[in-house]
C-alpha cells in the first residue's frame, strides 16, 4: 500500500515526517563494523535469534532445517511484505533492539554499511572458507567498500541463501506450431524464431514494460551483446566506468527493432509484470523473459508445455552470461550471538540447504549438489549450472545506483514507444550513475 | 458534564448579593479547563500526527540525510536542487492538467447531474449511491481495475471496436500521448459522484418559491440554474473544488498503481517524486523540501479558489 493518502497533503506529508522523526533517533557511527571473537564453536545452551525477512520461500524452510540440525539454536522469523520491508528494515536495523539476522536488500540497506550497523563478514568468510561452496559471483555482488559506493570488492556484508537467474521461458506448443524445433543457440536464431512465431499470428514475446519486465529484456540482450567486464565494473561503481558502450547500445537498438517488427506487444508499456506473465501462461505469447522466481507459478499452470533457456550468446559458443540475484542474509552489528548467526549463513552452502532452495523454486547456492528436477525446473537448473560454472552471473542493472530503476523503466518505455533513442537512453542511465558514483 | 460549580441549588447563587464576580470568573476559568480537557485527546493526536510531523518535515528539508547516517546541514541546497531538477517541472505541469480532470470536469458534471436530478426522480437514492460509490472504494483497487479496463483487450477498447472505432484502440495507459488523459479520466470518474452528492445536498435547502419566481418571470432551465441554483450552491462548489483540486495536486496512489509515472515519465506527479526520493533514493532532505514546496503550491491553489468563489459585496 502506498503510504501517501489522497486527499490530505498535510497528513500525507505528515506521515512521511513521522517515519523520519522515528528515524532521527538512529545514527552516529560512520565506520563499518566487524565482529570480534569469531569462532565456529557454538553456544551449548539455548540461543534464540530473530530473523527479519521478506522472501518466503525459501526463508522459513531454511530456518526449520537449520534448527533441526542445531536444536540449541532457535531462529524466530519475522516476515514483512516486500514494499513495507524495504521501507522499514533500515529503521529496525538502526533501532536499539534490531533483529540478529536480516534479509539483505541493497537499495534499502546499503547505508547500514558505513553506519556500522551490519557486520563485515570477511572474518567468517576466511574462518569457514566460504570461497568453496558459494559461487564467487554470488559473494562478489554482496561486497562493497566502507562507504558502500563501490561494490564487488571489499568487506562482505551478506551471504546468499538462494540464487536466481534471468532467462527465457517458452511455450512448447506455440513454438512447435511456428516450426521451431530446438532452443536457439545464437541470438540471431532467436530473432528468426520470434519472426516465425509472428507469422503464425501470435505475439512472440510478452513484456511487462510498466514495471521491470521492459528493462529485463534490455538487460538480457546487453548481457549477450556487451562486454561482461565493462558491465560488471559499471554496476559495481568502479571509477570511470560507463554504460555508454557498443554492447549496451546494440541491446537498446535491438529492442527498438523488435518493437518495430511487432515482436513485442504494442501494449507493453501498460502491462505489469504479473499481467505479462499471465498472458504468457494463458498462451497469448510464445516467449517471456524473466527469472526463475516465476518458475513455480508458471510450471503449475503450464505443466510440461513450458521450457527455459538462457538468452543465447551473440555468437554460438561464447561463454554464457546472465543476470542473477540472491536472497541473502546480513548479521546485525548489535547481535549478541554473531557466531550462531554466522553458522546459519554457513548452512546455506550445505547440500541439505541446496535441496530446500531448489525445491522452493530457487537455484541452490551450492551447485555441486545434484538435485532431482523435472520439466522446466530441470531446464533452469541445467542452464544455471552452465552460467555459474563459467562465472557468468552478473548483477541486475538497477543495482548500480538508487534511482537507476526509474531511469531504466522510463528509458525502455521510451525505446518501446520510439520517444527515446538508444543514445538518449544510455545518457540518462549514465547521468544517474554519475550523480551517485561520480 | 458535572462539576461542583454548576451544581447550583434552586434559588441559591443566582442573586447572591456582593462578591458575585469572583466565583463567576473562577467558574468561567474552570469551564475553560474542562473544555480543554475534552479537546486535549484529539488535540494531542492532531499535534503528534499532523502538526509536529509537518514542522519536522520543514526542519528535515534543510538537512542532507539518508535516514541512517548523521545528518548534515544543507541550508537551501535541497530547495535549489528541487527547483533546478528537470523532473519537477513536468510533474507539476501534469498535476495542473490533472486539476482539469479531477476538479473542473467533475464539478461541471456534478452540476449537470444535479440540475437533471433536482426535484426528485424515481430511484434517486439508487442514483446517488451509484455515483457516490467510487468515493467508497480504495483508489488502489480503482487503479488496478482501470488498468484492466484500459488494457489492449480491455472493456474500453472492446467498446470502441463495437462502435467501429477499432482504428484508435490502444493500451491507453501505456500510450505516450494519451496516458495522462486516460489517468485523468479515472479521476473524473472517481470525483464526479462526490461533487454531485455535495451539490444535491445543497439544493435541498433552496426555497422552491425562488424557482417559481423565475418561472413567473418567464425564465427557463438555464435561468433557474444561473439565477438560483449556482448562487445558492456557492459554498458547496467551493468545498468540492478545494477537495478535488487537492486530490489532483497531491495525487499519488492512483498514479502509483496505474502508470507509476510512465510511460517515459509522461504521468509523473510531485507526490510520486516525493515517494521516490524518500524511499528509493533515501534522500530524505530533498524529499522533504519537495513535500514542503508541494504543500505551498496546494495552499496557494486553495487560497486562489476561495478568493475566486468568495461572495462579493
Amino acid at each position: 500500500m502506498p503510504p501517501v493518502s489522497k486527499r490530505r497533503p498535510s497528513l500525507a506529508i505528515g506521515a512521511v515526517g513521522m517515519v523520519l522523526a522515528v528515524a532521527a533517533c538512529a545514527g552516529g557511527n560512520t565506520q563499518p563494523a566487524a565482529p570480534s571473537s569469531v569462532s565456529k564453536d557454538l553456544a551449548t545452551d539455548q540461543v534464540t535469534l530473530t530473523l527479519a525477512y521478506t522472501d518466503d520461500p525459501p526463508t522459513k524452510a531454511l530456518i526449520d532445517a537449520f534448527h533441526a540440525l542445531h536444536p540449541t539454536i532457535t531462529i524466530t522469523g519475522q516476515q514483512t511484505p516486500f514494499s513495507d520491508y524495504i521501507k522499514s528494515i533500515k529503521l529496525s536495523m538502526a533501532s536499539p533492539t534490531p533483529p540478529d539476522i536480516a534479509e539483505y536488500n541493497p537499495g534499502a540497506m546499503r547505508s547500514l554499511v558505513p553506519a556500522g550497523l551490519i557486520y563485515d563478514l570477511s572474518s567468517y568468510e576466511r574462518l569457514y572458507g566460504w570461497g568453496t561452496g558459494f559461487p564467487a559471483s554470488s559473494l562478489e555482488v554482496l561486497k562493497s567498500n566502507s562507504t558502500a559506493k563501490v561494490y564487488g570488492t571489499g568487506g562482505l556484508y551478506a551471504v546468499p541463501g538462494a540464487l536466481s537467474v534471468l532467462g527465457v521461458y517458452y511455450n512448447k506448443s506455440l513454438v512447435r506450431a511456428a516450426g521451431i524445433t530446438r532452443p536457439p543457440v545464437a541470438l540471431d536464431e532467436f530473432g528468426q524464431d520470434l519472426a516465425a512465431v509472428k507469422r503464425t499470428g501470435k505475439t512472440p514475446l510478452s513484456v511487462g514494460g510498466l514495471q521491470v519486465g521492459g528493462f529485463q529484456v534490455w538487460n538480457a540482450l546487453g548481457n549477450v551483446l556487451g562486454d561482461e567486464k565493462q558491465y560488471r565494473d559499471w554496476v559495481y561503481g568502479k571509477p570511470g566506468a560507463t554504460i555508454q558502450t557498443d554492447g549496451a547500445k546494440q541491446a537498446a537498438q535491438r529492442i527498438v527493432d523488435w518493437a518495430n517488427a511487432g515482436y513485442l506487444p504494442r501494449s507493453a508499456n501498460a502491462t505489469a509484470d504479473s499481467d505479462a506473465q499471465a498472458n504468457f501462461v494463458n498462451g497469448k505469447s510464445a516467449y517471456l523473459i524473466t527469472g526463475n522466481w516465476a518458475a513455480a507459478t508458471i510450471a503449475k499452470s503450464m505443466g510440461d508445455n513450458v521450457g527455459f533457456f538462457l538468452l543465447p550468446a551473440a555468437t554460438t559458443g561464447d561463454a554464457p552470461v546472465a543476470s542473477g540475484a540472491s536472497v541473502a542474509y546480513s548479521i546485525s552489528a548489535r547481535t549478541k550471538h554473531p557466531n550462531e548467526a554466522a553458522a546459519f549463513l554457513d548452512f546455506m552452502r550445505s547440500a541439505q540447504a541446496a535441496t530446500i532452495q531448489f525445491d522452493t523454486g530457487f537455484m541452490p547456492v551450492n551447485n555441486q549438489t545434484t538435485v532431482n528436477a523435472t520439466g522446466v525446473l530441470a531446464d533452469i537448473a541445467t542452464a544455471f549450472k552452465t552460467v555459474v560454472d563459467a562465472n557468468g552471473i552478473v548483477p541486475f542493472p538497477d543495482f548500480a545506483s538508487p534511482n537507476m530503476i526509474d531511469r531504466l523503466t522510463a528509458g525502455v518505455q521510451g525505446l518501446l514507444s520510439k520517444q527515446t533513442t538508444p543514445d538518449q537512453f544510455l545518457v540518462s542511465l549514465q547521468e544517474s550513475w554519475t550523480q551517485y558514483h561520480g | 458534564m458535572v462539576d461542583g460549580n454548576t451544581a447550583v441549588l434552586p434559588g441559591g447563587s443566582a442573586t447572591r448579593p456582593g462578591g458575585a464576580a469572583a466565583p463567576r470568573r473562577r467558574r468561567r476559568r474552570s469551564h475553560r479547563l474542562v473544555a480543554l480537557a475534552y479537546v486535549a485527546p484529539a488535540g494531542f493526536v492532531y499535534l503528534a500526527f499532523a502538526i509536529w510531523p509537518a514542522i519536522h518535515t520543514v526542519l528535515l528539508s534543510f538537512l542532507h540525510w539518508d535516514g541512517i547516517l548523521p545528518a548534515r546541514w544543507a541550508g537551501l541546497a535541497n530547495y535549489t536542487s528541487v527547483f533546478t531538477d528537470s523532473t519537477l517541472r513536468p510533474a507539476l505541469w501534469h498535476a495542473i492538467v490533472l486539476i482539469l480532470f479531477f476538479a473542473v470536469i467533475p464539478c461541471a458534471l456534478g452540476l449537470l447531474m444535479t440540475a437533471l436530478l433536482q426535484g426528485g426522480v424515481r430511484g434517486m437514492t439508487a442514483f446517488r449511491a451509484i455515483f457516490f460509490l467510487p468515493q467508497v472504494l480504495p483508489l488502489v483497487a480503482v487503479g488496478i481495475t482501470w488498468r484492466w479496463l484500459y488494457n489492449d483487450d480491455g472493456l474500453v477498447n472492446t467498446a470502441l471496436r463495437a462502435v467501429g472505432l477499432g482504428g484508435i484502440t490502444r493500451a491507453w495507459l501505456g500510450d505516450y500521448h494519451f496516458a495522462l488523459a486516460a489517468l485523468g479520466l479515472i479521476g473524473t470518474w472517481a470525483m464526479s459522484g462526490l461533487c454531485m452528492t455535495l451539490f444535491l445536498a445543497g439544493v435541498q435547502r433552496i426555497d422552491v418559491a425562488l424557482y417559481e419566481a423565475v418561472a413567473l418571470d418567464g425564465g427557463g432551465a438555464v435561468r433557474r440554474l444561473t439565477a438560483v441554483t449556482l448562487p445558492a450552491l456557492r459554498g458547496e462548489i467551493t468545498i468540492a473544488s478545494v477537495i478535488t483540486t487537492i486530490a489532483a495536486l497531491a495525487s499519488f496512489d492512483l498514479v502509483f498503481v496505474t502508470t507509476n509515472g510512465g510511460p517515459v515519465n509522461q504521468t509523473t506527479v510531485p507526490g510520486l517524486l516525493v515517494y521516490r526520493l524518500a524511499f528509493n533514493e533515501s534522500d530524505i532532505g530533498r524529499a522533504s523540501a519537495l513535500a514542503v514546496v508541494l504543500t505551498a503550491i496546494v495552499i496557494a491553489f486553495v487560497a486562489a479558489i476561495r478568493g475566486l468563489t468568495r461572495e462579493r459585496p
